[in-house]
Protein backbone atom coordinates (compact mmCIF):
# COMPACT_ATOMS: atom_id res chain seq x y z
CA UNK A 1 0.00 0.00 0.00
CA UNK A 2 1.08 3.49 -0.60
CA UNK A 3 1.21 6.42 2.17
CA UNK A 4 2.11 10.36 1.80
CA UNK A 5 3.70 12.24 4.32
CA UNK A 6 5.19 15.44 4.49
CA UNK A 7 8.93 14.73 5.96
CA UNK A 8 10.96 17.82 7.04
CA UNK A 9 8.71 19.62 5.01
CA UNK A 10 9.24 17.72 2.07
CA UNK A 11 6.18 15.86 0.36
CA UNK A 12 7.47 12.08 0.00
CA UNK A 13 5.35 9.27 -1.29
CA UNK A 14 6.56 5.48 0.47
CA UNK A 15 5.23 1.95 -0.84
CA UNK A 16 4.97 0.46 2.85
CA UNK A 17 3.73 -3.04 4.01
CA UNK A 18 0.53 -2.89 6.01
CA UNK A 19 1.68 -4.25 9.36
CA UNK A 20 4.80 -1.67 8.98
CA UNK A 21 5.66 0.91 11.88
CA UNK A 22 6.79 4.11 10.99
CA UNK A 23 10.56 3.65 12.58
CA UNK A 24 11.31 0.97 9.82
CA UNK A 25 9.97 3.11 6.27
CA UNK A 26 11.72 6.03 7.58
CA UNK A 27 15.05 3.96 8.23
CA UNK A 28 14.32 2.13 4.61
CA UNK A 29 13.94 4.91 3.01
CA UNK A 30 16.90 6.70 4.32
CA UNK A 31 16.24 8.40 7.43
CA UNK A 32 19.26 6.92 9.54
CA UNK A 33 18.72 10.06 11.71
CA UNK A 34 15.93 8.24 13.28
CA UNK A 35 17.33 5.66 15.51
CA UNK A 36 15.61 2.52 16.38
CA UNK A 37 16.45 0.48 19.38
CA UNK A 38 14.14 -1.75 21.78
CA UNK A 39 10.96 -1.56 19.46
CA UNK A 40 8.61 -1.38 22.48
CA UNK A 41 8.61 2.52 22.78
CA UNK A 42 10.54 2.73 26.39
CA UNK A 43 13.56 3.96 25.12
CA UNK A 44 12.40 6.74 23.13
CA UNK A 45 16.06 6.98 20.85
CA UNK A 46 12.78 6.24 17.53
CA UNK A 47 11.17 9.61 18.40
CA UNK A 48 9.93 11.37 15.44
CA UNK A 49 7.29 14.35 15.57
CA UNK A 50 4.00 13.76 14.19
CA UNK A 51 2.01 16.72 13.71
CA UNK A 52 3.82 18.81 16.23
CA UNK A 53 3.84 15.95 19.05
CA UNK A 54 6.41 13.69 19.98
CA UNK A 55 6.20 9.79 19.31
CA UNK A 56 8.29 6.59 18.85
CA UNK A 57 8.00 5.87 16.07
CA UNK A 58 8.83 2.09 16.61
CA UNK A 59 5.44 1.67 18.03
CA UNK A 60 3.15 3.93 15.31
CA UNK A 61 2.12 1.91 12.35
CA UNK A 62 2.97 3.65 9.37
CA UNK A 63 -0.67 3.02 7.74
CA UNK A 64 -2.24 4.60 10.49
CA UNK A 65 -0.40 8.14 10.29
CA UNK A 66 -0.71 8.41 6.77
CA UNK A 67 -1.17 12.20 5.51
CA UNK A 68 0.78 13.55 8.88
CA UNK A 69 3.38 16.08 8.60
CA UNK A 70 6.96 14.25 10.26
CA UNK A 71 9.57 15.91 11.76
CA UNK A 72 12.89 14.05 12.25
CA UNK A 73 16.27 15.66 13.66
CA UNK A 74 17.03 17.55 10.87
CA UNK A 75 14.06 18.85 9.98
CA UNK A 76 14.90 21.66 13.02
CA UNK A 77 18.13 22.38 12.08
CA UNK A 78 21.04 21.74 10.35
CA UNK A 79 25.55 21.77 10.66
CA UNK A 80 25.09 25.03 9.20
CA UNK A 81 22.32 26.42 11.44
CA UNK A 82 21.54 24.70 13.77
CA UNK A 83 18.60 24.83 16.63
CA UNK A 84 19.04 26.50 19.64
CA UNK A 85 19.17 23.19 21.34
CA UNK A 86 21.75 21.34 19.01
CA UNK A 87 24.31 24.59 20.43
CA UNK A 88 23.14 23.81 23.63
CA UNK A 89 23.82 20.36 23.68
CA UNK A 90 27.02 20.91 22.20
CA UNK A 91 27.58 23.77 24.67
CA UNK A 92 26.88 21.87 27.67
CA UNK A 93 28.29 18.53 26.82
CA UNK A 94 24.88 16.73 27.38
CA UNK A 95 26.19 14.44 23.42
CA UNK A 96 28.50 11.68 24.33
CA UNK A 97 27.79 8.56 22.22
CA UNK A 98 24.74 10.53 20.43
CA UNK A 99 22.95 7.55 20.13
CA UNK A 100 19.86 8.84 22.00
CA UNK A 101 20.68 12.49 21.29
CA UNK A 102 18.32 12.88 18.13
CA UNK A 103 15.12 11.31 20.22
CA UNK A 104 16.07 13.84 22.98
CA UNK A 105 16.11 17.18 21.49
CA UNK A 106 12.81 16.12 19.71
CA UNK A 107 11.12 15.62 23.16
CA UNK A 108 13.17 18.84 24.41
CA UNK A 109 12.01 20.73 20.65
CA UNK A 110 7.85 19.78 21.50
CA UNK A 111 8.72 21.13 25.46
CA UNK A 112 9.94 24.39 24.79
CA UNK A 113 7.07 25.08 22.18
CA UNK A 114 4.38 24.00 24.53
CA UNK A 115 6.26 25.33 27.92
CA UNK A 116 8.81 28.27 26.47
CA UNK A 117 10.01 28.56 30.41
CA UNK A 118 10.51 24.90 31.99
CA UNK A 119 11.65 23.98 35.15
CA UNK A 120 13.83 21.15 35.87
CA UNK A 121 10.77 19.03 37.17
CA UNK A 122 8.94 19.61 33.45
CA UNK A 123 12.59 19.08 31.85
CA UNK A 124 12.94 15.20 34.03
CA UNK A 125 8.76 14.24 33.35
CA UNK A 126 8.81 14.91 29.77
CA UNK A 127 12.63 13.37 29.34
CA UNK A 128 11.05 9.96 31.07
CA UNK A 129 10.51 7.89 27.80
CA UNK A 130 14.07 9.18 26.72
CA UNK A 131 17.11 6.40 28.10
CA UNK A 132 20.19 7.96 28.00
CA UNK A 133 23.09 5.99 29.01
CA UNK A 134 26.00 8.08 29.03
CA UNK A 135 25.35 11.79 30.30
CA UNK A 136 23.27 10.61 33.73
CA UNK A 137 20.42 13.68 32.14
CA UNK A 138 22.48 16.51 34.35
CA UNK A 139 23.88 18.00 31.42
CA UNK A 140 20.71 17.40 28.88
CA UNK A 141 18.82 19.21 31.72
CA UNK A 142 21.41 22.10 31.94
CA UNK A 143 21.31 22.01 27.79
CA UNK A 144 17.66 22.19 27.72
CA UNK A 145 17.88 25.23 29.87
CA UNK A 146 20.36 27.11 28.26
CA UNK A 147 18.15 26.18 24.87
CA UNK A 148 15.11 27.89 26.46
CA UNK A 149 16.89 30.79 27.72
CA UNK A 150 18.53 30.88 23.82
CA UNK A 151 14.95 30.91 22.09
CA UNK A 152 13.87 33.60 24.72
CA UNK A 153 16.40 35.89 23.85
CA UNK A 154 15.69 35.15 20.28
CA UNK A 155 19.37 33.64 19.66
CA UNK A 156 19.39 31.07 16.74
CA UNK B 1 11.89 -5.47 11.18
CA UNK B 2 7.96 -5.90 9.84
CA UNK B 3 6.52 -6.28 13.21
CA UNK B 4 2.94 -7.59 12.04
CA UNK B 5 4.37 -9.84 9.53
CA UNK B 6 0.78 -11.24 8.54
CA UNK B 7 -0.78 -8.19 8.34
CA UNK B 8 -2.20 -8.05 4.95
CA UNK B 9 -4.80 -4.65 4.71
CA UNK B 10 -5.45 -1.72 6.48
CA UNK B 11 -9.09 0.12 6.27
CA UNK B 12 -10.15 3.44 7.28
CA UNK B 13 -13.77 3.31 7.49
CA UNK B 14 -16.12 6.43 7.28
CA UNK B 15 -18.46 5.44 9.62
CA UNK B 16 -19.37 3.23 12.47
CA UNK B 17 -21.20 0.74 10.79
CA UNK B 18 -18.37 0.30 8.47
CA UNK B 19 -16.07 -0.36 10.63
CA UNK B 20 -18.25 -3.23 12.71
CA UNK B 21 -19.30 -4.53 8.82
CA UNK B 22 -15.58 -4.72 8.19
CA UNK B 23 -14.95 -6.32 11.76
CA UNK B 24 -17.72 -8.68 11.56
CA UNK B 25 -16.27 -9.94 8.43
CA UNK B 26 -13.26 -10.58 9.01
CA UNK B 27 -13.88 -13.95 11.30
CA UNK B 28 -11.56 -12.95 14.17
CA UNK B 29 -8.83 -11.80 11.88
CA UNK B 30 -9.36 -7.98 12.21
CA UNK B 31 -8.27 -5.67 14.74
CA UNK B 32 -9.82 -2.31 15.91
CA UNK B 33 -6.52 0.09 16.43
CA UNK B 34 -6.92 2.81 19.06
CA UNK B 35 -3.03 4.17 18.98
CA UNK B 36 -1.87 0.91 18.40
CA UNK B 37 0.65 0.19 21.21
CA UNK B 38 -0.84 -2.77 22.58
CA UNK B 39 -0.61 -3.93 18.96
CA UNK B 40 2.95 -3.10 17.88
CA UNK B 41 4.08 -4.30 21.29
CA UNK B 42 2.36 -7.23 21.91
CA UNK B 43 2.15 -8.60 18.10
CA UNK B 44 -0.49 -11.28 17.63
CA UNK B 45 0.03 -13.30 14.21
CA UNK B 46 -3.39 -14.13 13.96
CA UNK B 47 -4.53 -10.68 12.43
CA UNK B 48 -4.55 -10.15 9.25
CA UNK B 49 -6.03 -6.19 8.86
CA UNK B 50 -5.98 -3.09 10.36
CA UNK B 51 -9.07 -0.77 11.51
CA UNK B 52 -8.21 2.36 11.92
CA UNK B 53 -10.96 4.87 13.22
CA UNK B 54 -9.69 8.05 12.20
CA UNK B 55 -12.05 9.41 10.11
CA UNK B 56 -15.23 8.87 12.70
CA UNK B 57 -14.84 11.80 14.79
CA UNK B 58 -14.55 10.03 18.06
CA UNK B 59 -11.69 12.72 19.20
CA UNK B 60 -13.55 14.30 21.52
CA UNK B 61 -13.84 15.63 25.47
CA UNK B 62 -17.06 17.24 25.74
CA UNK B 63 -19.50 18.04 28.86
CA UNK B 64 -22.92 17.99 29.24
CA UNK B 65 -24.86 18.40 32.93
CA UNK B 66 -24.04 14.91 33.96
CA UNK B 67 -21.08 13.67 32.15
CA UNK B 68 -17.64 14.54 31.09
CA UNK B 69 -17.60 12.84 27.56
CA UNK B 70 -14.52 11.26 26.05
CA UNK B 71 -14.40 9.90 22.79
CA UNK B 72 -12.97 6.26 22.06
CA UNK B 73 -9.71 7.88 19.95
CA UNK B 74 -8.90 10.68 22.11
CA UNK B 75 -5.07 10.20 23.55
CA UNK B 76 -4.37 10.39 27.20
CA UNK B 77 -2.93 13.87 26.61
CA UNK B 78 -5.80 14.80 25.01
CA UNK B 79 -7.67 14.13 28.10
CA UNK B 80 -5.02 15.43 30.51
CA UNK B 81 -4.88 18.58 28.89
CA UNK B 82 -8.66 19.30 28.41
CA UNK B 83 -9.83 22.43 30.17
CA UNK B 84 -12.42 20.52 31.21
CA UNK B 85 -10.34 17.99 33.19
CA UNK B 86 -8.09 20.90 34.99
CA UNK B 87 -10.42 21.19 37.92
CA UNK B 88 -12.29 17.96 38.00
CA UNK B 89 -12.30 16.66 41.23
CA UNK B 90 -9.44 19.03 42.08
CA UNK B 91 -7.23 18.30 39.20
CA UNK B 92 -6.71 14.53 40.72
CA UNK B 93 -7.29 12.56 37.72
CA UNK B 94 -5.67 14.76 35.67
CA UNK B 95 -2.40 14.17 38.20
CA UNK B 96 -3.20 10.52 37.36
CA UNK B 97 -3.48 10.72 33.51
CA UNK B 98 -0.14 12.47 33.61
CA UNK B 99 1.66 10.33 35.80
CA UNK B 100 1.00 7.24 33.05
CA UNK B 101 3.72 6.23 31.10
CA UNK B 102 5.98 8.90 29.54
CA UNK B 103 5.09 11.98 27.76
CA UNK B 104 5.83 9.93 24.03
CA UNK B 105 3.57 7.13 25.21
CA UNK B 106 0.71 9.02 26.44
CA UNK B 107 0.36 11.00 22.72
CA UNK B 108 -0.07 7.46 21.76
CA UNK B 109 -2.16 5.70 23.98
CA UNK B 110 -5.94 6.37 23.33
CA UNK B 111 -8.38 6.07 25.88
CA UNK B 112 -10.75 3.12 23.60
CA UNK B 113 -7.94 1.36 22.97
CA UNK B 114 -7.20 0.80 26.78
CA UNK B 115 -9.98 -0.04 27.76
CA UNK B 116 -10.77 -2.94 24.88
CA UNK B 117 -7.92 -4.29 25.34
CA UNK B 118 -7.39 -7.74 26.65
CA UNK B 119 -4.67 -6.57 29.25
CA UNK B 120 -7.15 -4.98 31.30
CA UNK B 121 -4.57 -4.59 34.37
CA UNK B 122 -3.73 -1.45 32.48
CA UNK B 123 -2.78 1.43 33.81
CA UNK B 124 -5.71 3.67 33.40
CA UNK B 125 -8.58 1.03 34.10
CA UNK B 126 -7.96 1.54 37.77
CA UNK B 127 -8.77 5.24 37.69
CA UNK B 128 -11.79 4.31 35.54
CA UNK B 129 -13.08 1.66 37.89
CA UNK B 130 -13.21 4.02 40.97
CA UNK B 131 -14.64 6.60 38.58
CA UNK B 132 -17.44 4.45 38.00
CA UNK B 133 -16.88 5.17 33.88
CA UNK B 134 -19.58 4.13 31.84
CA UNK B 135 -18.17 2.40 28.83
CA UNK B 136 -20.42 3.15 25.09
CA UNK B 137 -19.89 0.51 23.04
CA UNK B 138 -21.17 0.56 19.62
CA UNK B 139 -22.19 -2.48 17.04
CA UNK B 140 -23.48 0.02 14.40
CA UNK B 141 -26.85 0.25 14.50
CA UNK B 142 -26.73 1.09 18.68
CA UNK B 143 -24.90 2.47 20.78
CA UNK B 144 -25.09 0.34 24.30
CA UNK B 145 -23.55 2.09 27.61
CA UNK B 146 -22.23 -0.53 30.44
CA UNK B 147 -20.96 0.19 33.43
CA UNK B 148 -17.37 -0.51 33.72
CA UNK B 149 -17.80 -3.51 36.01
CA UNK B 150 -20.44 -4.90 33.66
CA UNK B 151 -18.21 -4.41 30.49
CA UNK B 152 -15.22 -6.52 31.80
CA UNK B 153 -17.82 -9.17 33.01
CA UNK B 154 -18.47 -9.66 29.25
CA UNK B 155 -15.93 -12.14 27.00
CA UNK B 156 -14.29 -9.36 25.71
CA UNK B 157 -12.87 -11.35 22.76
CA UNK B 158 -16.61 -12.14 21.84
CA UNK B 159 -18.18 -8.47 22.45
CA UNK B 160 -15.09 -6.81 20.44
CA UNK B 161 -15.17 -9.19 17.22
CA UNK B 162 -18.52 -7.36 16.42
CA UNK B 163 -18.39 -4.06 18.95
CA UNK B 164 -15.92 -1.45 19.11
CA UNK B 165 -15.96 0.85 22.26
CA UNK B 166 -16.81 4.57 21.40
CA UNK B 167 -16.32 6.30 24.03
CA UNK B 168 -16.31 6.68 27.95
CA UNK B 169 -18.59 9.21 29.90
CA UNK B 170 -17.16 10.20 33.55
CA UNK B 171 -20.12 11.45 36.16
CA UNK B 172 -19.11 14.83 37.21
CA UNK B 173 -19.07 14.80 41.03
CA UNK B 174 -19.78 17.47 43.24
CA UNK B 175 -17.23 18.90 45.79
CA UNK B 176 -18.14 16.62 48.41
CA UNK B 177 -16.26 14.32 46.38
CA UNK B 178 -12.85 13.37 46.92
CA UNK B 179 -10.36 11.23 44.65
CA UNK B 180 -6.64 10.00 44.79
CA UNK B 181 -4.61 7.55 43.07
CA UNK B 182 -1.47 5.74 43.02
CA UNK B 183 0.87 3.87 41.39
CA UNK B 184 4.21 1.16 41.78
CA UNK B 185 5.97 1.16 38.85
CA UNK B 186 10.12 0.28 37.75
CA UNK B 187 10.28 2.60 35.25
CA UNK B 188 8.25 5.84 33.33
CA UNK B 189 7.63 3.63 30.37
CA UNK B 190 6.80 0.51 31.72
CA UNK B 191 3.17 -1.01 33.54
CA UNK B 192 2.66 -0.06 36.74
CA UNK B 193 2.82 -3.18 39.24
CA UNK B 194 0.14 -1.75 41.36
CA UNK B 195 -2.63 0.98 41.13
CA UNK B 196 -4.80 1.93 43.46
CA UNK B 197 -7.49 4.73 43.19
CA UNK B 198 -9.92 5.79 45.79
CA UNK B 199 -13.24 7.89 45.06
CA UNK B 200 -14.81 9.18 48.40
CA UNK B 201 -17.75 11.10 49.58
CA UNK B 202 -16.90 12.56 52.54
CA UNK B 203 -19.23 14.80 54.58
CA UNK B 204 -18.72 16.20 57.70
CA UNK B 205 -16.02 13.78 58.12
CA UNK B 206 -18.31 10.61 57.16
CA UNK B 207 -17.72 8.60 54.39
CA UNK B 208 -20.93 8.76 52.96
CA UNK B 209 -20.02 6.72 49.99
CA UNK B 210 -16.47 5.17 48.30
CA UNK B 211 -14.97 2.94 45.63
CA UNK B 212 -11.61 1.77 45.70
CA UNK B 213 -10.04 -0.01 42.63
CA UNK B 214 -7.06 -1.86 42.56
CA UNK B 215 -4.88 -2.96 38.96
CA UNK B 216 -1.76 -5.47 39.79
CA UNK B 217 -0.57 -6.58 36.75
CA UNK B 218 -0.83 -9.45 35.51
CA UNK B 219 -4.10 -9.84 37.31
CA UNK B 220 -7.44 -7.76 36.13
CA UNK B 221 -8.20 -4.65 37.73
CA UNK B 222 -11.07 -5.07 39.57
CA UNK B 223 -13.53 -2.85 42.64
CA UNK B 224 -12.03 -3.78 46.27
CA UNK B 225 -15.50 -4.07 47.85
CA UNK B 226 -14.11 -5.58 51.35
CA UNK B 227 -12.22 -2.01 51.62
CA UNK B 228 -14.91 -0.14 50.70
CA UNK B 229 -17.54 -1.94 53.19
CA UNK B 230 -15.00 -1.13 55.96
CA UNK B 231 -14.81 2.35 55.66
CA UNK B 232 -18.46 3.47 54.52
CA UNK B 233 -20.39 5.36 57.07
CA UNK B 234 -17.05 6.03 59.14
CA UNK B 235 -15.48 9.29 60.17
CA UNK B 236 -12.29 9.72 58.11
CA UNK B 237 -9.97 10.33 60.76
CA UNK B 238 -6.04 9.87 60.63
CA UNK B 239 -6.55 6.73 62.67
CA UNK B 240 -8.93 5.48 60.75
CA UNK B 241 -6.87 5.97 57.58
CA UNK B 242 -3.93 3.94 59.40
CA UNK B 243 -6.30 1.03 60.43
CA UNK B 244 -7.10 1.02 56.87
CA UNK B 245 -3.80 1.18 55.86
CA UNK B 246 -3.34 -2.22 57.56
CA UNK B 247 -6.72 -3.58 57.00
CA UNK B 248 -5.74 -3.37 52.80
CA UNK B 249 -2.49 -5.13 53.27
CA UNK B 250 -3.88 -8.13 55.23
CA UNK B 251 -6.94 -8.61 52.27
CA UNK B 252 -6.45 -6.92 49.64
CA UNK B 253 -6.34 -9.50 46.45
CA UNK B 254 -2.96 -8.99 44.61
CA UNK B 255 -1.52 -10.25 41.78
CA UNK B 256 2.11 -11.51 41.75
CA UNK B 257 4.66 -12.16 39.37
CA UNK B 258 8.50 -12.27 38.53
CA UNK B 259 8.61 -8.71 39.44
CA UNK B 260 7.01 -8.42 42.82
CA UNK B 261 6.05 -10.32 45.19
CA UNK B 262 2.56 -10.94 46.48
CA UNK B 263 3.51 -9.79 49.93
CA UNK B 264 5.60 -6.80 48.98
CA UNK B 265 2.16 -5.31 46.96
CA UNK B 266 0.21 -6.21 50.15
CA UNK B 267 2.43 -3.99 51.96
CA UNK B 268 2.36 -1.19 49.21
CA UNK B 269 -1.50 -1.63 48.92
CA UNK B 270 -2.12 -0.72 52.58
CA UNK B 271 0.87 2.31 52.72
CA UNK B 272 -1.04 3.72 49.26
CA UNK B 273 -4.76 3.50 50.81
CA UNK B 274 -3.12 5.12 54.29
CA UNK B 275 -1.74 7.74 52.03
CA UNK B 276 -4.76 8.65 49.48
CA UNK B 277 -6.38 8.67 52.85
CA UNK B 278 -4.40 11.25 54.89
CA UNK B 279 -4.71 13.32 51.54
CA UNK B 280 -8.01 13.28 51.50
CA UNK B 281 -8.26 14.56 55.23
CA UNK B 282 -6.02 17.49 54.34
CA UNK B 283 -8.14 18.09 51.57
CA UNK B 284 -11.61 18.43 53.35
CA UNK B 285 -12.84 21.62 54.12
Amino acid sequence: MKVRYSINGKKKEFEIEAGEVLLDVLRRNGYFEVKGNCYMGTCGTCTVLIDGLPYTSCTMLAAKVDGSEITTIKGIGTLQNPHPLQKAFVEKGAVQCGFCTPGTILVAYALLKSNPDPTDDDIKKMLDGNLCRCTGYVQQIEAIKLAAKMLKKGDG
Amino acid sequence: MLKLKNVKSCFTPNSIQEAVDILKKSDGKAVIVGGGLDITVFPNPTIEQLIFLNKLGLTYIREDDENIKIGATSTITDVAKAPVMQNYLKGKVKIALTELASELLRNQITMGGSIARHHFYSDILPALYALRAKIMVSGGEFVEEFFIDDFYRNDLKVLMESCIVVGVHLNKYDDSFQFGSKRFVRNATDIALLNMAILAQIEEDIIKDISISVGSRPGPAYRFEQGEAFLRGKKLTKVLAEDFGLFTKSNVDVAKDMHLSREYRQHIAGIYTKEILLDFIGGVG
